[in-house]
């Protein structure tokens, strides 16, 4: 692997000097022209940018690590943007999401009326048509795992195919999943669902494969608005650590539970489950 | 009588010790490789995860490449969006340096609908501050163009506001202040 990464980086540092050589003759200019296009193509991974800073060229402490996730409410349009990635990223099955938008209606009889069509994949286009009351408040709830630090689905796996890693991740290992879906009965934000091609959990794994990288979670890189934050609790200046310590009121679903979500809420109403 | 009282107890230790034997080969067996290392579960699952293919390789890849695109992305309103959310992912478009494919552009209608997945007023629950929502028609009669028009007539799609500053430059005209 290393060996890898060193030839890549070998090949591409080739490539630039020759490229300055070019740059530096005297035809320079009408060659780079045809070259530059092709120059700094992205072959591996490794070459994209870090989006985690605190990652970038260290060795991944998987004792050590620790993320937080955090939703602001205040902040999402519903436009969907998440949970098309999402889908893309993992070639999710039609009619199964692993993140959502819901959208919330409140009335001035304290009602409350929830709505995902499509989990919100094809984002909101029109109104709720299918209900005739003023509305007091309105908001969209972007769902995804909670990554409980007490994770029901972890307890109830019957043979340690769900699990929750030394970083703190709650993942499924598609070898061992029996399929029995007491996981899916056990988590009670209903993150869960048996795929159907493989007939094992599936679940929201805030992008391990990326972060492990140093990137951001599929859905946190492409939110427009910044609703959705991904980050290093180690690093003291990451975005996350810096509002979890900040004065601002956050939240987390069914606190009740006693599952010690991961995942954090900025303007969560009281009737956001 | 003796020998008689001993041979049921051999019988029972010698059925334990087989029991064990094939317990234990059994366990042996049927455990996977790096079960327990870090808890009740199979440690190379981790790993496993963490190799899993990466589709969404980031604007910095695609704008890399798309020197143009990058010049009025960056600098316009529009910059927070992701190339890959209208166009698709990066994954179906490059391999291993190489274009494998081309991603759609959308148009017409599609990119009617696109614009309005985020600025259709018509959907309250999208905060003043955070977005500019309009309602269409009204948009287009209010700012008296055809209700024929599409978005990106007016608006460039990667910098919306560019064309409109530019005219606002030539004519020293404010259409909004006009109003
Ligand atoms: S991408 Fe961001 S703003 Fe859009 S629906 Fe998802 S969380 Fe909300
Ligand atoms: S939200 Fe559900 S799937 Fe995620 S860790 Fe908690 S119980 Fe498990």
């Amino acid at each position: 692997m290393d060996n890898k990464i060193s030839m890549d980086n070998k090949i591409s540092d080739d490539r630039r000097s020759f490229i300055k050589k070019v740059l530096n003759g005297t035809i320079g200019g009408s060659l780079l022209l045809v070259f530059s296009a092709g120059a700094e193509i992205f072959k591996s991974p490794e070459d994209i940018p870090a989006q985690i800073p605190s990652l970038k060229n260290k060795e991944y402490e998987i004792t050590k690590a620790h993320f937080a996730f955090i939703v602001d409410i205040t902040k999402c349009i519903g436009c969907g943007s998440c949970c098309v990635a999402d889908k893309r990223e993992y070639n999710v099955a039609d009619g199964y999401y692993r993140t959502w938008v819901e959208r919330y209606l409140k009335d001035y009889d304290d009602n409350v009326y929830v709505d995902s069509p499509k989990g919100g994949l094809e984002g909101y286009q029109s109104p709720r048509e299918d209900i005739d009351v003023k509305v007091r408040d309105t908001f969209f709830v972007p769902k995804l795992c909670n990554m409980c630090k007490e994770p029901p689905c972890v307890q109830v796996c019957p043979i340690g195919a769900t699990f929750q890693t030394p970083d703190g991740f709650v993942l499924v290992d598609h070898k061992r999943c029996v399929g029995c879906g007491y996981c899916i009965q056990a988590c009670p934000y209903s993150v869960r669902f048996l795929n159907p091609v493989t007939k094992t959990a599936e679940k929201c794994s805030w992008c391990y494969h990326r972060v492990r990288k140093g990137l951001q979670p599929a859905c946190v890189s492409v939110c427009p608005t910044g609703a959705r934050k991904f980050g290093d609790l180690n690093d003291e200046n990451s975005e996350v650590s810096k509002i979890l310590k900040g004065p601002g009121v956050i939240t987390v679903l069914k606190r009740e539970m006693g599952t010690f979500p991961g995942l954090y809420y900025i303007g969560a109403r009281r009737e956001v489950i | 009588m003796q020998s008689g009282n001993y041979s049921h107890l051999i019988r029972i230790i010698l059925g334990i010790i087989v029991f064990a034997v094939f317990g234990f080969i059994g366990k042996k067996l049927l455990t996977p490789e790096s079960f327990g290392v870090y808890g009740h579960f199979r440690a190379d699952a981790i790993e496993e995860e963490a190799a899993r293919e990466i589709r969404h390789w980031t604007n910095a890849s695609c704008l890399s490449c798309h020197a143009y695109e990058a010049k009025i992305h960056l600098k316009g309103r529009h910059k927070t969006i992701s190339c890959e959310f209208c166009h698709g992912p990066y994954a179906d478009h490059v391999k291993d340096g190489k274009k494998t494919g081309t991603l759609p552009v959308k148009k017409g209608e599609d990119m009617k609908i696109l614009c309005m997945r985020c600025h259709n007023k018509a959907i309250q629950a999208r905060p003043g501050e955070v977005i500019k929502t309009v309602v269409m028609p009204d948009h287009l009669t209010s700012q008296k163009v055809k209700e024929t028009h599409n978005c990106s007539q007016c608006h460039h799609v990667h910098a919306p506001l560019m064309y409109i500053e530019k005219a606002r430059k030539i004519t020293g005209f404010d259409a909004k202040e006009a109003l």
